[in-house]
C-alpha cells in the first residue's frame, strides 16, 4: 500500500511541478514595460469587423484612430472642422457645401479630394440603411475640394450626421482590401497591420496629414471584464483604458503613477412618468412630490460612488444647452417637506395609518419598472422606494427584461420607468428632446406612451425642426428643457461619467463626452512635444 | 453496442438536433420585445429609428411566417449552410471556425489538467479514508467546487499576473502563457469535482467480494488497485468526463471574459444577447451535437471497456 502512495502522491507532485515551471517560463515576455514606441490600449469591444457600413462598426473604425470625418464633435458636442476645414447652406436650407482641406491625403498617400469624399458618402449610402434614415439626398456633387450635398428637404443637422463614424471618409479606388479585417484606407494617424476583435496591432500613418504621429505601434487590447481590465493597468500591461469601473477608480487614485480622465458622459438615467387618467402621476402636484421626495445628489455621491452626476435638467451638464441656467430653476430638489405639503394639497392623506397615502379609498401606489442589464437603475430603483415611502407613496418594483421596456414605454404599462439612454444623436438633441414628449397624436409619436401633450412644447419643436442657426437652435432647446423641468413627463436621476486612465508613461489620454474618439493623435509618450 | 443500435442512436441524434432547433427558433422569436431592434441596438440603449428596424426585417426576411422562415433556414442548413451572422457579418459556419479552436484547446487542456490532479488525488483520498490527508483532500475539494469560477479567476489573475507578474494579464490570444489560467481555473473546479468521485467510487469498488477474494489469494495491494479497482471505478466517470467534456465543448463564457480568451462562450452569450438568431442556432446546434456525439463514444467505449456489455450487445 505504501508503494500506491508513494505513486500517487509522486503523480500529484509532478502535475504541479509542472504546471508551476510552464507557469514560470510563459509569462516574462508580456511582462516587459511598454516601449516608448508603442502604445498599450485596453478597452472593451464586441465588433468582429472594420467595415464602417455596418452596424455600428464605424465606431472602431473612429476609436481606433483609424477613420475620420467631415466633422467633429468637440467637448460640447458642437460641430467642429476636421477633414472639412468649413461648411455653409444654401439660402434655400437644401444645399450644403463642404470644403475638404488641401492637406488631407489618405494613408496611402492619396489626396482627399471633393470628389474622393463625394464617393465615400455615396458608398455609405448604397451600403447602409441606416444612411437613409439620417437624411436623404437628392444628389451630390464635387467641385475640386468641395463636396456639394443637395438633400431633398431642409436638414438643420446634416454637418452633425456627417460627424458619425458611419460617414468615416475612406479611399474608395482601393479595391483590393477585405475591409472587415484589413479595415479600410482612411485618414487617421495610425493604419491596420492586423485585425481580430480580441487584439488589433496597428502603425502610424506616415502621411497623415495633421502632424507627426507620436507612435509607431498602437496594440489595442479588448478586456471586456472590468476587473480584469483595471489589473492590466495596474501591472502595466497596458498603458490606459477606458471604462474603469468606479469600484475600481480608487485602485488609481495615486497621481504620482496615474493620470484619471473624468467627464459627464452623453447619457441620462432617465425616468418616465405615466400621466394618463386615472393614474396618480396625473396630478403635477403628485409629481412634484415625488421628485422632491428623492435625494438624487447622494444616489450619486454615495450610493454610486461618485461615477454619476445628479439629475435635474433634461440634457447633461456635458453638452452646452444651459444645464447651469436650467438647474436654478429646478423647483423639485430634495425636500421632504414640501414633498408633503404637495400631496396634502393634491389631497392624499393616510387615513388607516398604514403609512401610505390614499384619496377616494385607493393607495398611493406606484408601479416602478427598471431592467437591471444596468447596474446603476436597480439601485435607483430601491433608493426611490426607500426615499418615496418616508412621505407616503408605495413604490412596487418591477423588475423586466430590457427587450420588454420599449414596448412597456408605449402602452404605458408602467407608473414610473427608468432607462440609461443616450441624449445626442449626431451631435444634437433634437430626437431625445421630442422622443418620449412630443405629443402622440393619433400615432404621431408612438414612443410617448404617457399620455403627455403640451402644445407650446410641440410648437417650440417644429419651429426647432426648421431652425438652421445654432444659437436659436440652442435657445429652443433651453425652452424645451424648461418645460419639461416644470411639467414633469420625465425626469433625470442622475448623469454617468465615463472615464479614461493612463499611466504617466504618456500624456494627452483624456476622454470625450462623445464615445467615438478614444485614440488621438494628442495621446503622446510622456516628455514628447 | 450492435451496428443496428449505433445507426438508431445516429437517427436518434438527427431527430433531437431537429427538434432543438426548432425550440431554439422559436424562442428567439417568441421571446418578449423585438428581436430586430434588439439586434441593432443590442443592450447599448442606442436609440433606434422605425425605418431602421423596417429595412433590416425586410432584409432578414423576419416580415415572413414563422414556419416559413424556420423551413428556409433549415433547408439552407440541410444544404451544409448554417446562415449568416448578423452581428458579425459573416457565415455563422466562419464564426464557428473562428472560435473552436480556442475552445478546443481551453477543454482538452482543462480535462488534461482535471485528469492529472483528480485521478491521483482520488485513489490516494479513498486509500487513506478518513486519515488526515484525506480530511485535507476533501477540504480542499470542498473549497474548489464552491468557489465560483469568475472569483477563482479573478484572484489567479491577481497572483500570478499582478503580484508575482509571472503571467500575462491581457489575453485575447492563444498561445501557451496566456492559456494557463483559464485552464487552471476549469481544471481546479472539475479536478475538485472529480476527485470527490473518484474517491467515492475507489470506496465502493475497494468494499465489493471480489477485492476481499483478490486479498484472500494474495494478491498484492497494487495489483488489487491498479488492475482490479481502477477499470472498474473508471466506468461511471467516464459518463460524467463525457457530459462535462460536452459542456466545456460548448465555451466556458465566464472564463472567457475574466481571460480575453477567444472562445465560443462568449460569442453564444453575445448572439443570445443580439437576438442574433442564425448564430445562436448554429452554436446551440454545435453544443448539442457535441453533448450527442460525445455520449455516443462515452457508449462505444464501454463495448471495450465492459466485457459484459459486448457479450449484451451480440
Amino acid at each position: 500500500m505504501k508503494k500506491i502512495v508513494k505513486t500517487t502522491a509522486a503523480a500529484a507532485m509532478i502535475g504541479l511541478l509542472a504546471l508551476a515551471v510552464a507557469g514560470c517560463g510563459g509569462g516574462g515576455g508580456d511582462k516587459k514595460p511598454a516601449a516608448k514606441d508603442t502604445l498599450k490600449f485596453g478597452m472593451t469591444n464586441f465588433d468582429d469587423s472594420l467595415e464602417p457600413t455596418e452596424n455600428y462598426f464605424g465606431w472602431s473604425v473612429m476609436r481606433y484612430g483609424l477613420g475620420e470625418c467631415l466633422v467633429k464633435f468637440d467637448k460640447q458636442m458642437k460641430s467642429t472642422p476636421w477633414l472639412a476645414e468649413n461648411w455653409k447652406v444654401s439660402d434655400d436650407k437644401l444645399t450644403w457645401t463642404f470644403k475638404i482641406r488641401d492637406n488631407a491625403v489618405y494613408s496611402n498617400g492619396n489626396k482627399v479630394t471633393g470628389e474622393a469624399a463625394k464617393k465615400s458618402i455615396e458608398r455609405t449610402f448604397a451600403k447602409a440603411a441606416r444612411a437613409k434614415a439620417m437624411f436623404e439626398y437628392e444628389s451630390i456633387t464635387s467641385d475640386g475640394q468641395n463636396v456639394i450635398i443637395k438633400t431633398k428637404v431642409p436638414v438643420a443637422t446634416l454637418p452633425g450626421m456627417l460627424g458619425d463614424p458611419l460617414f468615416i471618409i475612406i479611399d474608395t479606388s482601393v479595391t483590393d482590401r477585405d475591409y472587415a479585417k484589413q479595415g479600410p484606407i482612411c485618414t487617421g494617424p495610425y493604419m491596420v497591420k492586423s485585425y481580430s476583435k480580441e487584439k488589433t496591432s496597428m502603425e502610424a500613418n506616415p502621411h497623415y496629414w495633421d502632424g507627426a504621429v507620436p507612435f509607431k505601434n498602437l496594440e489595442l487590447n479588448a478586456i471586456n471584464d472590468t476587473n480584469t481590465r483595471a489589473m492590466a493597468l495596474q501591472s502595466g500591461e497596458i498603458d490606459a483604458a477606458v471604462n474603469i469601473a468606479s469600484g475600481d477608480l480608487q485602485l488609481f487614485q495615486d497621481k504620482k503613477k496615474f493620470y484619471i480622465s473624468e467627464i459627464a458622459s452623453l447619457r441620462d438615467v432617465l425616468a418616465r412618468t405615466n400621466l394618463r387618467e386615472g393614474k396618480p402621476l396625473s396630478d403635477l402636484r403628485v409629481r412634484q412630490a415625488l421628485v422632491s421626495s428623492l435625494d438624487r445628489e447622494t444616489y450619486a455621491k454615495v450610493l454610486l460612488k461618485g461615477t454619476f452626476i445628479a439629475g435635474g435638467p433634461y440634457l447633461p451638464p456635458s453638452v452646452d444647452y444651459g444645464f447651469d441656467e436650467i438647474k436654478k430653476l429646478d423647483q423639485n430638489q430634495y425636500n421632504v417637506e414640501r414633498a408633503k405639503k404637495l400631496l396634502e394639497e393634491a389631497g392624499w392623506k393616510d387615513t388607516n395609518g398604514d403609512g401610505i397615502l390614499d384619496k377616494d379609498g385607493q393607495n398611493l401606489e406606484l408601479d416602478f419598472v427598471y431592467y437591471s442589464g444596468r447596474a446603476e437603475l436597480p439601485l435607483y430603483a430601491e433608493a426611490t422606494q426607500a426615499d418615496a415611502a418616508k412621505v407616503g407613496f408605495k413604490i412596487n418594483l418591477k423588475n423586466v427584461d430590457y427587450n420588454v421596456i420599449d414596448g412597456m414605454g408605449q402602452r404605458g404599462e408602467y407608473d414610473l420607468m427608468i432607462s440609461n439612454i443616450l441624449t445626442l444623436q449626431a451631435g444634437d438633441p433634437e430626437v431625445f428632446i421630442n422622443q418620449y414628449v412630443r405629443s402622440n397624436i393619433d400615432g404621431s409619436n408612438p414612443q410617448n406612451g404617457s399620455g403627455y401633450s403640451n402644445p407650446k412644447f410641440d410648437a417650440l419643436g417644429d419651429e426647432l425642426i426648421k431652425e438652421f442657426d445654432p444659437a436659436k437652435r440652442r435657445a429652443l432647446v433651453i425652452e424645451m428643457e424648461k418645460i419639461i423641468l416644470e411639467d414633469i413627463p420625465n425626469f433625470v436621476f442622475g448623469y454617468p461619467q465615463t472615464n479614461m486612465v493612463s499611466n504617466l508613461s504618456i500624456t494627452g489620454a483624456e476622454i470625450q463626452p462623445c464615445d467615438y474618439y478614444w485614440i488621438t493623435k494628442d495621446i503622446k509618450p510622456a516628455g514628447a512635444k | 453496442m450492435s451496428k443496428k443500435q449505433v445507426l438508431a442512436r445516429i437517427g436518434q441524434i438527427i431527430l433531437v438536433l431537429l427538434g432543438i432547433s426548432f425550440i431554439t427558433f422559436a424562442l428567439i422569436m417568441l421571446a418578449p420585445g423585438d428581436p430586430v431592434r434588439q439586434m441593432i441596438a443590442g443592450n447599448q440603449d442606442i436609440m433606434v429609428t422605425q425605418a431602421e428596424i423596417d429595412a433590416l426585417r425586410h432584409e432578414l426576411g423576419l416580415d415572413k411566417p414563422f414556419i416559413f422562415q424556420y423551413l428556409s433556414w433549415l433547408g439552407n442548413t440541410l444544404q451544409g449552410d448554417l446562415g449568416f451572422s448578423y452581428m458579425r457579418k459573416k457565415p455563422v459556419f466562419d464564426v464557428l471556425m473562428d472560435h473552436l479552436p480556442a475552445t478546443l484547446i481551453l477543454a482538452v487542456a482543462s480535462s488534461v489538467f482535471m485528469m492529472v490532479f483528480a485521478v491521483p488525488l482520488g485513489i490516494f483520498s479513498a486509500v487513506h479514508r478518513n486519515g488526515p490527508v484525506d480530511y485535507f483532500i476533501r477540504g480542499l475539494t470542498f473549497i474548489g467546487v464552491s468557489v465560483p469560477n469568475f472569483w477563482m479567476g479573478l484572484m489567479l489573475l491577481w497572483i500570478f499576473g499582478l503580484k508575482l507578474g509571472i503571467l500575462p494579464i491581457v489575453g485575447g490570444r492563444v498561445s501557451f502563457d496566456t492559456l494557463i489560467l483559464p485552464m487552471t481555473t476549469l481544471g481546479v473546479v472539475m479536478a475538485s469535482k472529480y476527485t470527490r468521485q473518484v474517491r467515492a467510487t475507489v470506496l465502493e469498488e475497494l468494499s465489493q467480494d471480489y477485492v476481499v477474494g483478490a486479498r484472500a489469494r494474495g494478491m498484492s495491494e497494487s495489483h488489487i488497485l491498479w488492475r482490479e479497482v481502477l477499470p472498474n471505478a473508471m466506468l461511471p466517470l467516464i459518463t460524467l468526463f463525457g457530459l462535462s467534456l460536452g459542456s466545456l465543448l460548448g465555451g466556458a463564457s465566464v472564463v472567457e471574459m475574466v481571460f480575453s480568451w477567444p472562445g465560443l462562450g462568449l460569442t453564444a452569450v453575445q448572439s443570445i444577447t443580439y437576438r442574433d438568431f442564425q448564430l445562436v442556432q448554429g452554436i446551440v446546434l454545435w453544443i448539442a451535437l457535441m453533448y450527442m456525439v460525445i455520449n455516443l463514444v462515452v457508449d462505444l467505449s464501454y463495448n471495450y471497456l465492459d466485457p459484459r456489455l459486448r457479450k449484451v450487445g451480440k
